[in-house]
């Protein structure tokens, strides 16, 4: 039963997954499991210091763990999920190696809790280190899904022939956009010792690591469902053996409150059926409390305030403005977008384009999984605002397509001296033909036309950049400056009052002969010119 | 006019088209060029019958690949690609002469899912059974070939579609494009290779398009000028004119002389022989270039 569940929690969280990508419907809260996570939602309400309303559904965790205890764990919990089939694959037959300092190490997770919130309240948010729902999504994101993509297109490739010969013309030109992140590698070591841990202890992980966990058993012990055992007992310790958290004390009629996740295993392998989870009120008890030293407590707490302090240790912390980072249309001010994203990847999963990517130390410790644009990989494309709506702390904030196209990320810069135009007089158009907005247009300049972009046009999608043919770095790239990051309002109004245009309606493209020219006169030293004979009258490709 | 109204009209409009109009014979006599006025579908119609009738290319049993300009996300109004109903039309004629299969290809700049449902042409020939509209953006579905008569390009990966003896319509749509002045049928041929790049990089974009003609070989162009951008071209935004034409002939290049003289480009008229693509691509033979030469049918529906 508890399997059952549990297996089907880890597919609506797979299901949902899929699912954050472009044409997302604006009904589906693709990022609900993230926004269930109590601890990410404290994380980012203390860190932005303000209340985040799509935080506030963890408060339905927050409630329901108040009323039965501490069963997030076994029931809910996708990366619990992970784990315990992980488990069951790899180390069902294995002897555990075990541990000798039990009690120490379940404190740990009590101090990691007090170092995340600390830091959160130093405005550092960090919890994204280690908790379980951000950890997965990211693991997920950056290996599950490319991994997914490769095994579905290698079957796709093997298939062509036998599709072909059937006659199954979609089927036989299918293929799936193959998505690509850095830190693949990185992400896959960290769940990849998640799993290992398991083999000194069933679910190491949640017993000792994990914050969320902490943060549940410190209120589950109100629950109402709690482990009792009859009198039948005959101290087997079969249950004690058996229980995946070492829940059970000493005494097998004994029960850590905090540790238990009610996954009632112990009821299960029980020889004397004499193990049941009736509803009580009772409070307290003998085992009910944290355990939790407060040495361990200041420890913890100076910990939370040192990693705040080291955080910040990046030449570019306090100057922001001058970072060359471009961020995702609608992330908010860079400051506060560093204190509310919870680094989970479901924007980066979500971008049509793969042009999201985290970023490893370019801003720091405290940027670290944080959403960058790479324009020279992929653009951001006029059509799609997944990223904002799967944000499930809004550190992007979730924009209709019209605001989305005003919320400038950058400007596309020309570097005159690599392009092929302007250095090796090619005739080269990709930039302005790619360009969504008209941005980018031709000026008569020493007898040819040549591409300038027009920066109160550009909204720095990057498809210029991208597109460029130029080897290596792009003759045309996007740098931040004139990005517009607002924590609320209207990006519409804001462009407008900077005078900003991005149309993609017809009809705004006057300029090409009239006003741009072609009446420029002709270079004097007509010789220098290689190729073409400079046609001052006519647009390109007409003689 | 949004999408959704759009496509339903589009919808309506092909199944009138389909259901409407008796035959007209045009006797012995052919012509280079038909240039029909009137709404997309009876005009793409009405110029399928002036070439002889579709069957006149498309043989029972015979593959087609159909090659409309659904390049750009954007949808019919930006006149940056091929109106949808001028593409289903021909598709649905093409099924009607026996045509097994009808492939709708393109090699589009924008991720393809975005093209596809922007640009209208897969939503237009859903319902035509056997009819696949279909974005290729992996190498795999191309195929090098040798270029003999190439004056400049010597091979050149193209889709393999149009390699396995599949018969080829090209369905451009009539708009400015600022590297070669026009983008018709000629230039939208590149719409079929891999590498459209290097045509910018490494090459003499109007002598590629010329050398890639004697490769790729239409049987029939049918230019979709129902509306044309005539500046702002090949993604737009630009400036849309409306000559609800549809030009269609065997000569690829008299298609294109022809396009290019029914609206001023960037405000100016121009003649076929000034573009420098097309008088490449007549200099190669591949066609004849100046108008008034041309046997052209014209007629209003």
């Amino acid at each position: 039963m508890r399997t059952i569940i549990q297996g089907l929690s880890l597919l609506l969280f797979s299901a949902l997954f899929v699912l954050a990508t472009y044409k997302l419907p604006n009904w589906l809260p693709a990022d609900i499991y993230l926004g269930l996570d109590p601890l990410l939602g404290m994380n980012a309400v203390f860190a932005a210091r303000e209340i985040i309303s799509r935080a506030l559904w963890s408060l339905v965790t927050i409630g329901a763990t108040l009323a039965v205890g501490r069963f997030f764990c076994a029931y809910v919990c996708p990366m619990g999920a992970s784990i315990d089939f992980l488990d069951f694959l790899f180390f069902r037959k294995k002897k555990r190696l075990g541990l000798k300092s039990e009690t120490s190490l379940r404190r740990s997770k009590y101090f990691l809790l007090v170092i995340f919130i600390v830091a959160a309240l130093t405005g550092l948010s960090l919890a994204f280190l280690m908790d379980p729902m951000s950890l997965l999504t990211r693991f997920y994101t950056f290996f599950i899904y490319p991994l997914a993509l490769t095994m579905i297109n290698l079957l796709l490739d093997v298939l062509r022939p036998v599709f072909g010969a059937l006659g199954w013309v979609t089927l036989s030109h299918q293929h799936y956009f193959q998505s690509v992140y850095y830190m693949t590698a990185i992400t896959l070591l960290i769940f990849g010792g998640i799993i290992v841990l398991n083999r000194f202890v069933p679910r190491f992980w949640c017993r000792y690591l994990c914050p969320l966990g902490a943060l549940l058993s410190l209120i589950s012990p109100l629950g109402v469902f709690k482990r009792r055992v009859s009198e039948d007992c005959n101290e087997c310790l079969k249950c004690q053996k058996t229980c995946p958290m070492g829940a059970v004390t000493e005494d097998p009629r004994g029960t850590r409150l905090p540790e238990c996740i009610q996954c009632r295993t112990c009821a299960k392998v029980c020889p004397q059926d004499a193990i049941t989870f009736p509803a009580s009120i009772s409070l307290g008890g003998e085992y009910s409390k944290v355990d939790f030293s407060r040495r361990g407590f200041l420890y913890s707490l100076a910990g939370g305030l040192g990693v705040g302090f080291l955080a910040m240790q990046t030449p570019f912390a306090f100057k922001q403005s001058k970072h060359p980072l471009i961020r995702p249309p609608g992330a908010i001010p860079e400051t506060e977008f560093l204190r509310t994203c919870i680094r989970c990847g479901e924007c980066m999963k979500s971008c049509l384009t793969n042009t999201l990517q985290p970023s490893l130390w370019e801003s720091g410790f405290s940027g670290l999984w944080t959403p960058k644009l790479e324009p020279r990989l992929a653009p951001c494309d006029q059509n799609c605002n997944v990223c904002g709506k799967v944000c499930p702390t809004q550190a992007i904030r979730s924009l209709s397509l019209e605001e989305k196209t005003h919320a400038k990320v950058g400007t596309a810069v020309l570097r005159k001296e690599m392009c092929l135009v302007w250095a090796q007089n090619k005739i080269c158009l990709i930039c302005d033909e790619i360009c969504p907005y008209n941005a980018i247009v031709f000026r008569p300049v020493e007898g040819y036309r040549r591409p300038v972009v027009v920066a109160s046009k550009c909204n720095g999608c990057g498809f210029c950049e991208q597109r460029c043919p130029v080897q290596g770095e792009s003759a045309i790239a996007v740098v931040p400056n004139g990005e517009i990051r607002l924590k609320e309002g209207s990006y519409i109004k804001e462009s407008k009052k900077l005078e900003l245009e991005f149309k993609p309606d017809p009809g705004d493209d006057k300029f090409i002969i009239e006003e741009s020219g072609f009446k420029v006169e002709e270079k004097k030293e007509k010789g220098t010119l290689p190729t073409e004979k400079p046609q001052p009258k006519k647009p390109k490709g007409f003689l | 006019m949004t999408r959704r109204k759009f496509l339903k009209a589009a919808t309506a409009g092909v199944a009138l088209g389909l259901v409407g109009g008796p035959s007209i014979s045009f006797g012995k006599e052919e012509y280079d060029l038909a240039v029909i006025s009137g709404e997309p579908v009876a005009a793409t119609k009405k110029a399928l019958e002036a070439m002889g009738g579709i069957s006149r290319f498309v043989r029972k049993g015979q593959q087609v690949v159909l090659k409309p300009n659904m390049s750009f996300s954007r949808t019919p109004e930006f006149a940056t690609t091929t109106h949808p109903l001028v593409v289903a039309t021909v598709a649905h004629a093409c099924i009607e002469a026996g045509a097994p299969q009808v492939l709708v290809l393109d090699h589009t700049l924008q991720r393809a899912e975005l093209c596809l449902e922007r640009a209208g042409i897969h939503e237009a020939c859903k319902n035509i059974p056997k009819v696949y509209v279909l974005a290729l953006q992996e190498r795999k579905f191309f195929r090098e070939i040798k270029i003999p008569q190439g004056k400049i390009l010597e091979r050149i990966e193209v889709v393999k579609e149009i390699l396995d003896g599949h018969i080829l319509i090209n369905i451009p749509v009539a708009k400015s494009h600022s590297a070669t002045g026009v983008s018709l049928g000629m230039k939208g041929l590149m719409g079929l290779i891999w590498d459209r790049e290097s045509f910018h990089s490494q090459y003499n974009i109007n002598q590629a398009i010329a050398d890639l003609g004697t490769v790729i070989k239409p049987v029939l162009t049918i230019l979709d000028a129902t509306r044309a951008l005539v500046s702002g071209g090949p993604g737009g935004p630009g400036e849309v004119m409306k000559p609800n034409l549809i030009i269609a002939g065997t000569d690829p290049v008299a298609v294109d002389s022809y396009g290019v003289s029914i609206v001023p480009w960037y405000g100016q008229n121009f003649k076929g022989r000034q573009v420098e693509h097309l008088l490449a691509a007549y200099q190669k033979g591949l066609g004849k270039i100046d108008i008034d030469q041309l046997k052209v049918f014209r007629e209003k529906v």
